[in-house]
């Protein structure tokens, strides 16, 4: 058993047996997640944000903060794994992109971070399987090497897969 | 509402609380104080050697990376800035309060002094964007003392608090404030606020903690300083920084509009922004 955390902005894969690769507390951001059904590797990336452009130098300091850079470098992961370089055949889900109670447009980030995934997963002709996003609440994820479950936890509410 | 929190338990308990030491209430009252000068804090500080000690220590944490150690209070100031003596100064006068896990809101431990911190971070992130002149210190403490009525009211909400998801999710309440109201007969902005003034708290600290979840009830004078808290910690929330069970579950007032510019590009600057700060901040307060 071996549990891999990922902060904000951070990504990762796992393959071995008892591999687990956790985020807690997604906020507005989301948790994209890539499952291999050939070779079992699991791997998730931790987005806060839509956009790169808004600034360069963090984009290259922490690119997996990013839809757009951190989608990639996540498929670049898995295929270190193994999976194909080019995403083919991945299961994606998507977990959290929360927000605020009567929120305004400008404060919708979770809402363009979830659309951001979604246009760069098309790019790779992807989609997602399963998702659980939005509403009022903070979401703690986890993804499974041996199940290739992902279930997430939430203060107050319990957990479920997804 | 059978489950109403006896009013008279909480007022005790707030007056059992410690005292601020007079050092650290002498830096909330120099902070607040618009006019302030850094020499005015570098005095006050050199007055208490824990606090001197605490100080150094901080700037001197590798999270700052510095090669050559600071040894003086004015060189440690002018790199840490006002506000991370501030910090610790409110986390050496609050003891456990910050710490201690929120049984009502289901935090882990250290869950309000992280939201707090980051809250004190947006919120001075926030005032950046002001229309006019701006005390970005006096938004950065008020962050962080915005929730301190969490620690004590967490006790007593705890046995209401079950019913509090529940009647959001039905619309029975518009938001986990009024669920407090609704369930337990008052909320942690009034027990913040008795807080404030067991303490002695400045004024404009005050108004933030009793107003910073409808910042249009306070007065004309204190509004932009308690719209940056409720922006900030807003932001907060939004990056997975709460409390616990009612993090996000609580509304946003449009009328901060009137005192900041935030378009969608600013808004994600001041996430990075504070995110990255609040990462070196907390990891350099490690006490
Ligand atoms: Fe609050
Ligand atoms: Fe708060």
């Amino acid at each position: 058993m071996s549990q891999s955390i990922l902060g904000i902005g951070d990504y990762g894969a796992a393959k071995h047996p008892g591999g687990e690769v956790k985020t807690f507390a997604l906020g507005s951001c989301v948790a994209a997640i890539l499952l291999d059904p050939r070779t079992k590797a699991v791997g998730m990336v931790h987005v806060a944000l839509p956009d790169s452009s808004i600034n360069e130098a963090k984009a290259r300091q922490r690119p997996g903060y990013f839809a757009d850079l951190g989608l990639p470098l996540l498929i670049q992961e898995m295929a270190r794994l193994g999976s194909p370089a080019n995403g083919r055949g991945l299961v994606v889900k998507l977990v959290g992109g929360a927000s605020i109670m009567d929120h305004n447009d400008t404060f919708n980030i979770g809402k363009r971070n979830v659309l951001a995934l979604k246009k760069h997963l098309w790019a790779y002709g992807l989609g997602p399987l399963a998702e659980d996003v939005g509403g009022n609440h903070s979401r703690t994820v986890s993804v499974f090497v041996d199940t290739g479950k992902v279930i997430v936890n939430c203060p107050g509410r319990g957990q479920w897969e997804v | 509402m059978s489950k109403v929190v006896d009013r008279e338990a909480v007022r005790q308990a707030i007056e059992k609380l410690p005292l601020f030491s007079s050092a650290a209430l002498q830096l909330l009252q120099v902070i607040s104080d618009p006019d302030h000068e850094l020499e005015d804090v570098i005095k006050i500080v050199k007055f208490d050697s824990a606090l001197t000690m605490r100080v150094l220590k901080a700037v001197n944490s590798p999270v700052y990376g510095l090669v050559k150690e600071v040894t003086s209070i004015d060189r440690a100031l002018s790199y840490l800035g006002e506000r991370m003596v501030v910090s610790i100064a409110v986390q050496e006068n609050t003891g456990q309060l910050f710490s201690k896990p929120l049984e009502g809101y289901q935090s882990e431990p250290g869950g309000l002094w992280r939201h707090d911190l980051f809250t004190a971070i947006a919120s001075r992130e926030v005032a950046r964007y002001a229309n006019g002149n701006f005390d970005l210190d006096l938004a950065f403490t008020g962050g962080l003392l915005h929730d301190i009525g969490k620690s004590v009211f967490a006790t007593f909400w705890k046995d209401a608090s079950l019913e509090a998801l529940g009647q959001i999710e039905q619309g029975i309440v518009s938001d986990y404030l009024m669920a407090e109201q609704d369930l337990a007969g008052l909320d942690h902005t009034e027990v913040g606020y008795e807080m404030a003034r067991h303490w002695q708290l400045p004024e404009s600290l005050q108004a933030v903690i009793l107003h910073h979840h409808h910042p249009a009830e306070a007065i004309e004078c204190m509004q932009p300083l308690v719209y940056a808290v409720h922006v900030g910690d807003i932001v907060s929330m939004m990056a997975g920084c709460d409390t616990g069970s009612d993090g996000l579950k609580y509304q946003l007032d449009p009328g901060y509009q009137e005192f900041f510019n935030l378009s969608p590009n600013v808004l994600a600057e001041i996430v990075l922004n504070s995110e990255e700060e609040f990462s070196k901040a907390e990891a350099s307060l490690v006490s």
